[in-house]
């Protein structure tokens, strides 16, 4: 036994000592080797409903849970036997039980003690009731949240799938209409169709974006080592039209492999490089595109020297169908920076963008460096 | 060959088989259509059961996949399952994009997979490339 870590009690003298523990905010009780209970505060009997007088001289079994009440002589004794002071049944959820046969979750702290040559133990006791209900509501709103989001997740996809069928059979027979019946019907009725046609073109768009929205999450691929240069050079081989008809200047740093579903980070490049070519400005376009090490993750980068936007829509270009120009001026439903959003987020990583109107903008996201199968997107 | 060309268009919904009709119609494609609405009355059509007892086997068949009661996936194993019909081409048209339909339409040998187009022009385009194809290119077996 290692007598050195007993604090002698009594050189504190006992008054005081009562006062000490009177004055804890916490239960307090001490024991003998007996397991017999020698000294409470004020808080012990509020906590478990007995008077002092009915805990005193009594075994401090009493106020262990009748179930595991058997078990209890067993763990005083091999805290006696090695007596060191530490948190009891770590990992567990302990509990006491009132006079009243209640239980109330408790963390208990034991401290053995040396008063006049006889061994004690000291516990101080937490009533935890507030906190255990805390974490379960707690617990309970994160479920809450995780379905709901769940929920939302199919409902966009359901809806977007399906409303693909009616949307279909209007957008064919509104074309049958005014492709057999143009040349019979007046101005007006021409005029309504095409409005009809345009709309129901419009919807299709939103509701195939709105689909591919909800594919990131739906349908999103594990995550494998990929390499970040093969992937800028496969977008810009699909933007390959773009870059030529605007002259734009490309660079591009050699960048690092990340773990990554593929597919996505190429919406991702490919979104934020066709950007950079659409809102391009009268000057000769240059688009750069690097990779900053910053120790446990990267920063990537698409920087231009386009048209640039007002940094209080900064936040608000990233959600979903909202854009900053008319229909009429830039086609799109705006989605593209939307879904690099949500890839991004996804992969761990956020994404951010620095820009002021005529100064071009530079759209930033992190990924973060993982181990190999720390993360496997799904 | 001379005599007219029979599509049998399997199709639940009844907007989207008179299109494909009204396009025939459009595109001035010559052929008898005769339409059924599920799986099952495609099946009794082709065994000529009940009141299709008298009619001709058609020389296509172009099935919709998402229907009632029996689907176009069973139609379609069922039809190529059976020596007296499998010789009958099958064109696929339906609104699945997906990949997992598509292969399990060819594994169970579909002449082709066409999803419904959302434009009224591209779906033109397939029904002259039906016909151009099937009706006009290719010879089916002589009708059994």
């Amino acid at each position: 036994m290692d007598s050195e870590s007993l604090e002698p009690l009594s050189n504190l003298g006992e008054e005081r000592l009562r006062l000490i523990v009177e004055a804890a905010p916490c239960g307090m009780i001490m024991v003998d080797e007996l397991g017999l209970v020698v000294l409470v505060n004020s808080q012990v009997e509020r906590m478990f409903g007995y008077s002092r007088e009915e805990l005193l001289g009594q075994s401090i079994d009493l106020l262990v849970p009748a179930s595991v009440r058997d078990k209890h002589p067993c763990h005083r004794a091999a805290f006696l036997a090695d007596p060191k002071a530490r948190a009891m049944g770590v990992g567990r959820d302990l509990y006491g039980q009132r006079k009243d046969g209640s239980q109330l979750p408790v963390e208990i702290g034991l401290n053995p003690t040396m008063t006049d040559g006889e061994r004690f133990v000291l516990a101080s006791i937490v009533d935890i009731t507030e906190r255990k209900h805390s974490e379960l509501l707690l617990e309970e709103k994160l479920l809450e949240l995780q379905r709901s989001n769940e929920d939302l997740q199919q409902f966009a996809y359901v809806c977007s799938h399906d409303l693909q069928e009616p949307l279909r059979v209007i957008s064919n027979y509104t074309q049958l209409l005014a492709r057999r019946y143009s040349d019979k019907l007046d101005q007006d009725a021409n005029d309504f169709i095409d409005f009809t046609v345009d709309a129901t073109r419009r919807m299709q768009e939103l509701v195939n974006d709105l689909l591919l929205y909800s594919r990131v999450d739906t349908k999103g691929k594990e995550f494998v080592n990929t390499n970040c240069s093969q992937i800028v050079a496969m977008a810009l081989a699909n933007l390959k039209v773009a870059i030529e008809e605007s002259n734009a200047e490309i660079h591009c740093d050699e960048l690092p492999a990340v773990r990554a579903d593929s597919s996505q980070l190429l919406q991702v490049f490919q979104n934020l490089i066709g950007n950079a070519i659409k809102f391009r400005s009268s000057e000769a376009l240059v688009v750069s595109i690097e990779a900053q090490d910053k120790g446990n993750y990267w920063i990537f980068s698409v920087k231009d020297n386009g048209q640039g936007f007002d940094m209080k829509y900064g936040e608000r270009i990233f959600v979903i169908f909202q854009r900053l120009h008319t229909r009429e001026m830039y086609p799109g439903s705006g989605i593209g920076l939307a879904v690099c959003k949500k890839v991004i987020e996804r992969h761990g990583g956020t994404v951010w963008a620095e820009s002021a109107p005529g100064k071009g903008a530079k759209f930033s996201f992190t990924m973060p460096k993982v181990v190999e199968g720390q993360r496997t997107g799904i | 060959m001379n005599r007219r060309i029979r599509v049998l268009l399997v199709e639940d919904s009844q907007a989207d088989a008179r299109l494909v009709v009204e396009v025939f119609k459009e595109e001035q494609i010559n052929v008898d259509v005769d339409i059924v609405r599920d799986g099952e009355e495609a099946m009794a059509y082709l065994y000529r059961q009940r009141q299709y007892e008298d009619l001709p086997a058609p020389d296509l068949i172009i099935l919709d996949l998402n229907m009632p009661k029996k689907d176009g996936r069973e139609v379609l194993a069922e039809i190529k399952s059976d020596s007296a019909l499998n010789t009958i081409p099958v064109v696929v048209l339906t609104t699945s994009q997906s990949e997992e339909d598509i292969q399990k339409c060819y594994k169970l040998h579909a002449s082709c997979f066409v999803t419904k187009p959302l434009e009224l022009e591209k779906f033109m385009s397939i029904i002259r490339s039906l016909d151009s194809f099937w009706f006009n290119a290719v010879r089916f077996p002589e009708s059994i």
